[in-house]
């Protein structure tokens, strides 16, 4: 199994001159097995890349597409409206997702479709959607991947996934806060809460799930967008530090840490920097960091039995 | 007057070294008057790095205030302002002005942008900054401090857009996106509303020959823009909303083949800094 980032970027898009080399388009990773199998993880401004390249080599044979969702953010579905073989009559689209409230995944995620933020309805679409709900700890099989659901400390929920396939693993883990502040519930957040002890002993048993779902994958892409002194401004905003990634990672028998969901803000030269520190800290817990970049391709081992 | 491009980009944010001249955010353009007054138009991504720019001046101790005024809810336009640092200061007063363009009023459609699915600020009502929404219609005088401003609407694929006439110091620029012309002719409430402005900002996201694959999109061919520009009587014609998959390259080519049959001054729309309005320099502005 390979991986490819189309996009690493946090929030929302960001051009320019200080973005060049990591790249400036929001969550999207392509996954292939041995086999030629595609799974596509989140649906930010990356998709759109992504579905060019996917569109020019199917040409006009329509093909089944599978997209696992971390949540519905902007940033993590930004690029659906733009995926170029939805517009191809004959395309199948499944789409795999947490439901966080009561209304239905398709209203959800068809709803930036409507036509005051987009010209075409999901209804109107020529490829065939599917929804499908996750749930936390139960195994989903898409296409030819197998994803184990893992619950995430996000405001409105999120959920991470291990992928299994060729007998290998790697594991997506974003958006998430540490599991020290409570930030999955589904209220607004004007600033950091103090949990309760009843939010405590859950943040603890997330953790630890989170943990076990990790252990003994190849390489773990996690939601690094803050600096420390970063997250200590902004500790209600549901993302960690590399810091907090290499402290989950760390003993489960992880090869490889990719940071991942960089900050607007980290030009080019923030990334060099924080690329190296944290290369030197995780090689002294015996973790290979990467900083994860457009364009780049990783090749995935690790065990693998889902 | 002067205008700044902070989002020259039109459907979708193009990072990436192919897009640095004329700059890959989506819309967001601003607007200031010799005596300090400010507007902001649309809220694309380009609107996130004019924040910042804001938050050095009294937007960032919440003295500031700031008309914002929006074409339409396309989420190319309005994707910079759950990003929009102002925002989050309390004592800023920010209006966002714009029309209501489907069955639901924009406030409605601005909280469903931020509601919990989609965005971790749930509501308009979040933001500390005091924000007033206003929708506004046809107008041939809206009220917007330290400048004239007029609004017509126009035909945008399924949907109508707002265009606006700003006027200040004597000059007068016409900010006119997301809009088709019919085939037969400029739209003629948009030659109206352009009629002898020093720029004309006007959506120019197709080459001529990509515009005949895609008529009914909503959006000009750079002909089309010239054809109002001059019927208009325009000064100068700014291109705008430049197509996701036009590299710098392309806009070059694009605008040498335009001024090479155009009667005024031609140029596309760059991120960049500032520049005055009146045409004499316009035609110097930054880009090429």
């Amino acid at each position: 199994m390979r991986i490819s980032f189309w996009g690493v970027r946090g929030s929302y898009p960001v051009p320019g001159p200080n973005t060049i080399r990591y790249g400036g388009h929001t969550s999207c990773i392509e996954a292939r097995c041995d086999g030629g199998g595609c799974l596509i993880v989140d649906a930010g401004t990356g998709l759109r890349g992504l579905g060019h390249k996917l569109a020019e080599a199917q040409g006009n044979r329509p093909c089944h597409y599978h997209i696992v969702l971390s949540h519905v953010h902007w940033d993590h579905i930004q690029g659906l409206p733009f995926f170029e073989p939805a517009y191809l009559e004959g395309t199948r689209i499944s789409i795999y997702a947490l439901r966080t409230a009561a209304d239905e995944l398709q209203n959800v995620i068809g709803g930036i479709t409507r036509h005051e933020f987009f010209p075409v309805n999901l209804e109107a679409v020529p490829a065939d959607f599917e929804f499908n709900e996750v749930v936390p700890g139960q195994k989903v099989q898409a296409g030819d991947f197998t994803l184990m659901p893992i619950a995430l400390n996000h405001p409105f929920g999120a959920v991470g996934y291990r992928v299994f396939a060729d007998g290998g693993s790697f594991a997506y883990v974003s958006d998430t806060a540490p599991f020290t502040d409570m930030l999955h519930k589904q209220h607004f957040l004007a600033g950091p809460e103090s949990p309760s002890d009843d939010d405590m002993s859950q943040l603890r048993a997330m953790e630890a799930d989170l943990k076990a779902s990790l252990k003994g994958t190849d390489t773990v892409i996690y939601d690094t967008h803050f600096l420390p002194e970063e997250y200590q401004a902004f500790p209600h905003y549901g993302h960690s530090t590399p810091d907090h990634a290499l402290g989950i990672c760390q003993g489960l028998g992880v090869r490889r840490l990719a940071l991942f969901h960089h900050a607007p803000g980290h030009t080019d030269a923030i990334m060099d920097k924080i690329g190296a520190t944290y290369a030197e800290r995780g090689s002294r817990v015996g973790i290979d960091v990467v900083v994860a970049q457009e364009g780049m391709t990783l090749s995935i081992g690790g065990e693998g039995t889902a | 007057m002067k205008v700044r491009f902070w989002g020259t980009r039109g459907a979708f944010a193009t990072p990436g070294s192919e897009f640095l001249r004329y700059g890959g955010n989506t819309s967001a353009v601003e607007v200031t008057s010799a005596s300090g007054a400010r507007l902001l138009l649309d809220l694309g991504t380009g609107a996130t790095e004019f924040a910042k720019n804001l938050m050095g001046a009294e937007y960032g101790s919440g003295g500031g205030t700031l008309p914002v005024l929006l074409t339409h809810t396309h989420i190319d336009h309005i994707q910079g302002l759950p990003f929009f640092t102002p925002f989050f200061i309390k004592g800023n007063k920010i209006r966002i002005l714009g029309g209501q363009l489907s069955h639901a009023p924009l406030e409605q459609v601005l909280q469903t942008q931020l509601n919990p699915h989609y965005s971790p600020l749930y509501g308009l009502e979040n933001l500390a900054a005091g924000v007033s929404v206003e929708t506004i219609g046809p107008a041939t005088s809206l009220p917007v401090e330290g400048f004239e401003v007029a609004a017509d609407l126009m035909p945008h694929g399924g949907i109508d857009t707002l265009s606006y006439r700003i006027s200040a110091d004597g000059e007068t620029i016409v900010f006119m996106t997301d809009i088709e012309h019919p085939e037969d002719g400029p739209f003629p409430a948009a030659v109206k509303l352009a009629a002898n402005a020093d720029l004309l900002i006007h959506d120019g996201m197709f080459s001529d020959v990509e515009y005949d694959a895609r008529k009914g999109w909503g959006h000009s061919s750079v002909s089309q823009a010239l054809a109002c520009a001059e019927a208009a009587g325009a000064r100068s014609l700014a291109l705008f909303h430049h197509s996701p998959d036009a590299p710098d390259a392309e806009i070059d080519e694009i605008v040498d083949e335009l001024r090479a049959r155009a009667s005024i001054p031609v140029f596309a729309a760059a991120e960049g800094p500032a520049f005055p309005v009146s045409p004499r320099r316009a035609s110097t502005a930054p880009g090429r």
